[in-house]
């Protein structure tokens, strides 16, 4: 049986490319470009082009990684960020920075970045559980993100670094500025594999919607599944976390505003959050550029600030589910 | 924050009698004529600095564990070998001070401590201009009682600095030039660096950068209208930090193989103190061979 490609994941498509355009075009405060033919080839070749691939990279395995640990939880709160996966993932890569692995050789960075990401996503998988509800997740996930923003300042208060507070903002609250193209290369393959990864997970979360009886029953082996997530997830978002620190709520979001688009088909929505997530990230990271030229207003609080509301909603939401 | 100060408090508290104790006895032990300062900690890296050119080492309690850093002290080489205490009130009184000077960011929860424990604390403002520093080393000067010695410190520092602007009076050109630090900041107009490069005879800005207040910018402004000097903070390997990925950045080093560019180390004008003479002469010389080059490429 083959899916036609259904009209969203064309809108998508069309949006990403849209949003990848604008990127290019637009500088700090001014759309088109300054300077003469040199700068401007420089700019465009060596600052807004890492920033909108990796705006679009980045964004699409949030979302994916989003869109697979929800499906796999069957949880509507499980996000990298709020469950602790991304603090895992920089804490990975302040180690590396800062142990001075990231200088020996550069892809220690995205590597140290996903051995984080992955022993955090081990952990609150492990301590949760799929299907038990949103509260031992929740738990799970503030005490392995308390946790390793805990372990993130102590690394750079003992590192002696004059500016360790400046590095901590740049960790809890990611940036797409100032990244070069090398780390975009070498941190984007790595995201690809990662979301492969998440992508074959596709028809077991589509099963794992009738429950895991009846998923086990139609052949799903769910440890292969649980190896399947675990890796997609740490190799996507810690890849991504180590090169631009940690981006909030784009995994929560762009899958609940997508689902009832998808019909409620946890495969189709991988593809759609991954479309959806760059788009996202590309329009948002844009769209500060235009408005605040001369404040670095890092992406990771504009997300915040509008993912936050959401999350207050989805909590809104729930509580009139429960009460009768 | 809040916690610390808690905690030191707290651990103090249980202290206190013993400190009043030590007090009492170093009062009753304490020769009855007076003698200039004897037992002087520094508790700012800044103050560190001009501390140790106004008195003799051995009357020098402690400094900061800093001002032996050679990232952040002017005169590291200067200040190693001195006693190091990490600031806290219990260290302070530990080393039994006779006179204790302070930053105006040092905690003021520790300064109002020590003052409640009878100790005499001088707390010494950041200078953010060239008179500030004067003023500066004066006060601190009168406070050690070595006034003679402030004043030769503070007639040098003019010196040097009338040097420097005869030499820049010979050629009336403004080159401009921007201050580009770790995270993209900027120094703006009304600070010490900004002083200094007007003295240089330079002017700050360039690269369409707005400098009326300290601030940060980005590489891509920076590259789309370049000013004739940039003037690097550190050097972009000192620290292995990612907030300093925009001095290492390929665009910027791409910029800089094609513009006249110096490292002004960090130390020489992080603190308001003697040591910015040092920067304002190496901004000068920028200044002439920027100008020898120009004039030679008309």
């Amino acid at each position: 049986m083959t899916t036609p490609v259904s009209p969203l994941v064309w809108w998508l498509t069309a949006a990403v490319v849209l949003a990848f355009g604008c990127a290019l075009c637009v500088g700090p405060g001014l759309i088109g470009f300054a300077g003469d033919t040199e700068a401007r080839a420089l700019i465009l070749r060596e600052i807004r082009l890492p920033r909108a691939l990796l705006g679009a990279a980045v964004g699409a395995a949030l979302g994916v990684a989003g869109a697979a640990l929800q499906g796999y939880l069957r949880n509507p709160l499980a996000e990298p960020g709020i469950i602790g996966v991304s603090g895992g993932a920089a804490l990975g890569a302040v180690l590396a920075i800062h142990l001075g692995l990231a200088s020996l050789a550069p892809i220690a960075l995205p590597a140290a970045g996903l051995l984080g990401a992955a022993v955090a996503t081990l952990l609150v998988v492990t301590l949760a559980g799929a299907g038990t509800g949103p509260v031992p997740l929740m738990l799970a996930g503030v005490a392995v993100s308390s946790l390793t923003s805990a372990f993130i300042s102590l690394a750079l208060t003992i590192s002696g670094n004059p500016f360790a507070a400046a590095e901590s903002v740049f960790w809890m609250m990611g940036s797409l500025a100032d990244r070069t193209l090398t780390q975009a290369l070498l941190a984007i393959p790595v995201m690809a594999v990662g979301m492969v990864f998440l992508f074959r997970l596709a028809v077991t979360l589509d099963a794992l919607t009738l429950g895991e009886t009846a998923a086990q029953s139609l052949g799903v082996d769910l440890v292969r599944a649980r190896r399947l997530l675990v890796a997609g997830v740490a190799l996507s978002v810690g890849a991504a976390t180590a090169v631009t620190g940690i981006i909030g709520f784009v995994g929560l979001v762009v899958p609940h505003l997508l689902r009832r688009y998808t019909g409620h088909q946890p495969s189709r929505l991988l593809s759609a959050s991954a479309l959806g997530g760059a788009a996202l990230l590309l329009f948002a990271d844009t769209l500060l550029r235009l408005l605040s030229p001369w404040l670095d207003i890092r992406i990771g609080v504009l997300t915040a600030i509008l993912g936050a509301p959401f999350f207050v909603m989805l909590v809104v939401r729930m509580r009139r589910e429960l009460t009768p | 924050m809040a916690g610390t100060h808690m905690t030191e408090t707290f651990v103090l508290m249980s202290l206190r009698a013993r400190v009043w104790v030590a007090f009492a006895l170093w009062q009753i032990t304490a020769p009855a004529y007076a003698l200039p300062p004897q037992r002087i900690v520094s508790l700012n890296v800044c103050t560190d600095q001009i501390l140790v050119d106004l008195v003799p080492r051995e009357r020098i309690a402690a400094v900061t564990h800093l001002a032996a850093d050679a990232a952040i002290s002017a005169a590291p080489g200067k200040l190693a070998g001195l006693p190091v205490s990490h600031g806290g009130a219990e260290d302070v009184l530990a080393r039994n001070p006779d006179l204790i000077i302070a930053g105006a960011y040092t905690t003021p929860a520790t300064v109002d401590l020590l003052r409640r424990l009878g100790r005499r604390v001088v707390v010494v403002p950041l200078p953010q201009d060239v008179a500030g520093v004067r003023a500066v080393i004066a006060e601190m000067a009168e406070a050690v009682e070595e006034v003679g010695t402030g004043k030769a410190l503070v007639a040098d520092l003019d010196a040097r600095l009338a040097l420097v602007r005869s030499r820049v009076a010979r050629q009336d050109a403004h080159p401009t030039a921007l201050v580009y630090q770790i995270n993209n900041y900027v120094a703006g107009r009304g600070t010490l660096v900004d002083e200094a490069l007007q003295i240089a005879g330079l002017k700050n800005g360039g690269g369409g950068v707005r400098t009326f207040a300290s601030g940060q910018t980005s590489l891509e402004a920076i590259i789309s209208a370049p000013p004739d000097l940039i003037v690097l903070a550190t050097r972009p390997d000192a620290y292995a930090t990612t907030v300093g990925d925009n001095l290492r950045h390929p665009a910027l080093q791409r910029l800089l193989q094609r513009l006249p560019n110096l490292v002004l180390p960090w130390p020489l004008w992080l603190c308001g103190t003697q040591h910015i003479a040092t920067a304002i002469e190496t901004l000068a010389e920028a200044r002439d061979a920027l100008l020898r080059m120009t004039q030679r490429t008309p």
